[in-house]
């Protein structure tokens, strides 16, 4: 006889996503992709429920300057240094961001541009860098959240940074797309995907997805033979331009 | 078609590319100028990285001075002895440059001195040029021969140390003031990615009093040593020559400086000297303007952490 057991609880909500590319590869017609998306939400309650997608690039701190009048100029100012940035994010989501959960949750998950991760570390000091003396690396006292702005607002001027407030739609009962843009500035390395479904405001499941940006062919080779061997690529670039101009001149002679 | 340049990390238009090479090597032959000076502002204004722009150059200009140094060398156009004179200097001057450029990159004010050097130099020569072409127009429209070039030579030239012989060129001078000229241009070309052809030949002429037949080639052969040492130096230290940029413009630029230097001939020396003078003012005058004017966005990024 089959022992009477308990109807099981219902299972916990669950997304589930793929992208339909992992690897975006970057030769000489690279100019730019779009990476498309597809998840699945289940959920046997069907309790409403909306998905935030969070692509992060690879981290590249960020140097930025603020220009002020010096005698009539236009000068930078010292380059002040933020720490933790992505080389490229974008936070695309059902709905504004601010409608789906609070600012402590938002901010717990680094969610939305508003709430990256980025720091100039805590206290002000400065420091000797390669060099040179005094380049702040600090908390910008009341100026701290202009800066902050100005570096979200360059990157997304950049198509670097962006929050696309309906980057992710329902296509079917429980089955979502976002589709996410690379610039043919994004940086080379791993990006992270996390796909985040949210329920009264709360996550209750995540999935995490990872995509390959890499340089391919004759691209990639000149890239790593300019970085790791600096020196015999710009002797070799230097006798290729030279023989360049004397073969030109030979094509082109006269007498 | 759009090529990704790997260096740089931009996507850009490879026909437009070969185009302004072209433009930029007829004006350069039409003139007998290098043409940096015009080439790196539309290459950032292109949205190629400054620092990209001006280590590239450095390759660029070196292919085409050594197309068009062939030809001047076989007509004993060049004096090779005063050339390596300068490019002595110009050697010094271009490691002087490549680590100045880079320590005003971590400074942040890589952009402010660029901007500066080209409102200075290129507002005094252009202005100067442009003073020298317009008096010369009327005076040949009214028939009057030019003036009597006056050949005193400045006595501090002759009164310096270190005196050698320089038969090609006539002159017998110390070595002092062309070392300083050649290091001097050595500077500029690692910092505004330039030959400095714009400031050697009228040097030349109106300082060193080299005789005009020889300035070019000799100011060829010296931008052709300075730019090759700044090109490598640039690619080894800050790892910003893109060859594929260089090819690019270099390929509309061989053919663009022949077809200039044919058309050169069916022009007037003072006519093509006043409108390359107002080329320079203008080049110069843009480029400086912006540090004038409010910025629309009061913050820069600064690309690249580690210069």
């Amino acid at each position: 006889m089959i022992p009477a057991v308990a109807p099981p609880p219902p299972a916990p909500p669950v997304v589930s996503a793929a992208l339909t590319e992992t690897q975006v590869q970057v030769n000489s017609g690279f100019r730019g992709a779009r990476i498309v998306l597809y998840g699945a939400v289940f959920d046997p309650l069907n309790r409403p429920s909306d998905v935030v997608v969070l692509v992060r690039g690879p981290e590249q701190p960020v140097r930025i300057a603020r220009k002020t009048r010096i005698v009539g100029l236009w000068v930078n100012s010292r380059p002040v240094v933020f720490q933790g940035a992505p080389g490229f994010y974008i936070a695309a989501s059902t709905r504004p961001l601010d409608e789906i959960a609070r600012f402590g949750e938002l901010r717990r998950l680094g969610a939305g541009v508003d709430h990256l991760a980025i720091n100039a570390p805590a206290e002000q000091r400065t420091e000797t860098r390669y060099g040179v003396r005094d380049v702040v690396v600090s908390r910008l006292g009341g100026d701290y959240l202009d800066w902050r702005r100005a570096v979200v607002r360059l990157k997304e001027k950049a198509g670097l940074y962006a929050a696309e407030e309906h980057g992710v739609r329902f296509v079917d009962r429980g089955l979502f797309r976002a589709e996410i843009a690379l610039p043919a500035e994004a940086p080379i390395g791993q990006y992270q995907a996390r796909i985040v479904l949210f329920q009264n405001g709360q996550p209750v499941s995540e999935k995490v997805r990872t995509l390959t940006v890499a340089k391919v062919g004759a691209e990639r080779g000149l890239y790593l033979w300019a970085h790791r061997r600096p020196w015999s690529y710009g002797l070799a670039a230097m006798a290729f331009a030279l023989g360049a101009g004397w073969a030109a001149s030979r094509a082109f002679r006269r007498d | 078609m759009d090529i990704y340049l790997p260096i740089a990390e931009v996507s850009v238009n490879a026909p437009l590319l070969v185009a302004l090479g072209a433009l930029v090597g007829f004006i350069s032959g039409l003139f007998g100028i290098g043409g940096g000076f015009l080439m790196t502002p539309v290459l950032v204004f292109l949205g190629i990285p400054p620092a990209v722009a001006v280590a590239s150059m450095a390759n660029h200009v070196a292919a085409s001075s050594m197309s068009s140094v062939i030809s001047y060398s076989r007509r004993r156009l060049v004096d090779f002895r005063m050339g390596g004179v300068l490019a002595g200097g110009g050697v010094v001057g271009a490691i002087v440059g490549v680590e100045l450029f880079r320590w005003l990159r971590l400074l942040g004010q890589a952009d402010l001195v660029v901007a500066l050097s080209y409102l200075i130099f290129l507002g005094i020569i252009g202005g100067l040029m442009l003073w020298e072409s317009l008096g010369a127009i009327p005076r040949r429209r009214r028939g009057e021969p030019p003036p009597a070039r006056r050949d005193r030579r400045p006595p501090w030239l002759y009164g310096l140390p270190l005196k050698m012989r320089f038969p090609s060129s006539r002159l017998f001078i110390s070595v002092i003031p062309p070392i300083l000229l050649g290091a001097f241009v050595g500077v500029l070309s690692a910092i505004m990615g330039v030959g400095g052809g714009f400031i050697l030949v009228p040097a030349m002429i109106y300082i060193l009093r080299m005789p005009a037949s020889v300035v070019v080639g000799t100011s060829l052969f010296q931008i052709i040593v300075t730019t090759a040492l700044t090109g490598v130096l640039q690619a080894g230290r800050n790892q910003t020559v893109d060859i594929v940029l260089a090819t690019l413009l270099l390929a509309g630029g061989v053919l663009g400086a022949q077809l200039g230097a044919r058309a050169s001939s069916r022009f007037r020396a003072e006519e093509l000297r006043a409108v390359l003078a107002l080329i320079v003012l203008v080049v110069g005058l843009r480029m400086g303007l912006g540090l004038f004017v409010r910025p629309d966005e009061p913050f820069v990024l600064m690309s690249g952490l580690g210069g």
